[in-house]
């Protein structure tokens, strides 16, 4: 019954058949989800509070493994490979796929050492080469102006805006292949808001992004694909107009109209 | 009399009654400390910092074998201590979080910061004394440095609980392997409730007795040998004030006075780094 669009161009993850339960849960919270992930493009996932998405993101760079005891089962191929296998290499897989988180998550050290921080743990310690790579990650994410004569001060004297560029930034200057970003902007001012939604824009020209969010208005802003998802299915993916437009499915058309959610 | 007024009536009483308690209970303390202060300022003098312990009836005595003794004790239990207080809480907050084991850990921990000091002395004195046949330094330092531990390992356990979950996801999805996440991110975050709990860790058995008096046992001489007998503040306060020379009692006062301004200090400087830590 699903209705899911089938991407012409090339695809960064492919999801198939993918069922995700959490540990000493009865159901799946995710049931037989497959959707392609269009390369160099924005998804947006959509849907009411429960319904999967951030679990589906989560999914992803397989975050939930920092939790025993969740199951995977399907697949999600990623450069050839199905990434739920259990040999996949974590570490490695989350340096390919970055994560922006909901709050704004600052490590406690300075604004030089949160963008260092992703380079450092690769073994990069040239002092010119992190000097470089951290200004272009801090200019790509739109925040080195503000913040290029105070390197060396503690990132949490940021305000919260400020601080989730930092994060984008630090993100970034890892050269993943893939952006998740898990309602980014739902802890900032509109002001905020419009900069991290010009930066996703922005930043689709390199990676490929998947945005979980709750705001109908940036999906439809920010994205070029939307998927509506509902208590644990994917009801529908499509162009993100013909989504909000022409919906295929009755149960979209109700969620984007309003009906409930 | 209407119930309102018989209830305002009420809660002026439970309110006289409830601030006279804490009036009494401070007045005890600040007694405590305005003796201390005059007894022992009027007894401090250079002398006490340069000789060591004599007989009673000499000018040249002092407190020195037992201020440097306690020096070495505290500072020897702090770094037995401190490592192994910090790691056992970082293992119950990263690690065991809510796991059975974990959690029994918890539980005789907190049972043993609360059982009587003078039975780990007496603990310490079956396990290190008695094989090595005489008290030693590292008895006593042993011996403190297992009631530091409980008081540490809550303290981290408790701190390291407090960095947000979500500072620990973000550095994971960079890619940094569980070590380097607890080193670099969460240690960071929980560096200035970690040094309060060491602070009142090492204030914790600053001013301990009991579990020294059958370990390191005292001494009235100076010593810096960890295998022999070693003078502390505390026990050497005991026999002074028991003695019945006045100049020996001048000298407990004294000593009195500098151990408790040390503790004094130890505390506040752990509060006020807390503090500052909430402030930021």
């Amino acid at each position: 019954m699903a209705s899911i669009i089938d991407i012409k161009e090339e695809c960064a993850l492919q999801v198939r058949n993918f069922d995700f339960t959490y540990k000493g849960a009865s159901a799946p919270s995710l049931k037989k989800v497959s959707m392609p992930i269009a390369k160099h493009s924005v998804t947006a996932l959509i849907g009411p509070s429960g319904c999967g998405k951030t679990t589906l993101l989560r999914s992803f760079n397989r975050m939930h493994d920092l939790y025993p005891g969740n199951k995977y089962e399907g697949e999600i191929e990623f450069e050839g490979r199905n990434i739920l296998d259990p040999k996949e290499d974590l570490i490695h897989l989350r340096t390919k796929i970055g994560m922006i988180f909901q709050k704004p998550t600052a490590f406690p050290m300075s604004i030089y050492d949160n963008v260092a921080y992703g380079m450092r743990l690769q073994g990069i310690k040239n002092k010119t080469e992190l000097d470089g790579r951290v200004e272009k990650a801090l200019q790509d994410a739109a925040i080195w102006k503000e913040v290029s004569d105070r390197l060396k001060h503690d990132a949490n004297g940021l305000s919260g805006g400020q601080q989730q560029r930092l994060c984008i930034a630090r993100a970034i200057a890892v050269e993943p292949e893939v952006l998740l970003f898990d309602e980014p902007t739902s802890a900032l001012d509109p002001i905020s808001t419009q900069g991290i939604e010009k930066l996703v824009i922005e930043l689709k020209e390199r990676v490929s992004i998947i945005i979980v969010t709750h705001n109908m208005q940036q999906a439809a802003r920010v994205s070029d694909y939307t998927g509506f998802m509902y208590l644990g299915d994917l009801v529908e993916l499509g162009h993100t107009e013909e989504l909000f437009v022409t919906p295929k499915e009755k149960l979209t058309q109700e969620y984007i109209t309003g009906k409930f959610g | 009399m209407t119930a309102v007024q018989k209830r305002i009536i009420i809660n002026r009483l439970a309110l006289a009654f409830s601030t006279l308690s804490a009036i009494i209970a401070l007045a005890f303390l600040f007694w405590i400390l305005g003796v201390l202060v005059m007894k022992g300022m009027s007894a401090l003098n250079w002398n006490i910092f340069i000789y060591e312990g004599s007989p009673p009836g000499y000018a040249e005595s002092g407190l020195k074998h037992a201020l440097v003794g306690q020096l070495i004790l505290v500072s020897l239990a702090t770094v037995i201590g401190v490592p192994l207080g910090i790691m056992a809480g970082t293992y119950l907050s990263e690690y065991g979080k809510n796991s059975k084991l974990a959690h029994t850990i918890r539980d005789i921990s907190d049972i043993m910061m609360s059982a009587p000091s003078i039975v780990i002395g007496a603990f310490v004195y079956a396990v290190v004394v008695m094989p090595m046949g005489h008290f030693s330094a590292w008895a006593g330092a042993i011996a403190l440095a297992i009631i530091m531990i409980p008081v540490i390992l809550r303290t981290t356990d408790d701190m390291l609980q407090l960095v947000p979950g979500t500072l620990r996801e973000a550095a994971f999805a960079l890619g940094a392997p569980k070590y380097k996440v607890i080193i670099d991110v969460v240690y960071r975050g929980a560096k200035a409730g970690i040094l309060t709990g060491v602070l009142l860790g090492i204030a914790r058995v600053g001013g301990e007795t009991a579990p020294l008096l059958f370990t390191s046992f005292n001494d009235n001489f100076f010593t810096t040998d960890l295998n022999e007998a070693m003078p502390s503040l505390t026990v050497t306060m005991f026999n002074y004030a028991i003695s019945p020379y006045d100049d020996w009692q001048q000298l407990g006062w004294a000593a009195a006075f500098i151990l408790s301004m040390f503790i004094l200090g130890l505390n506040i400087i752990g509060r006020l780094i807390l503090l500052a830590g909430k402030r930021k």
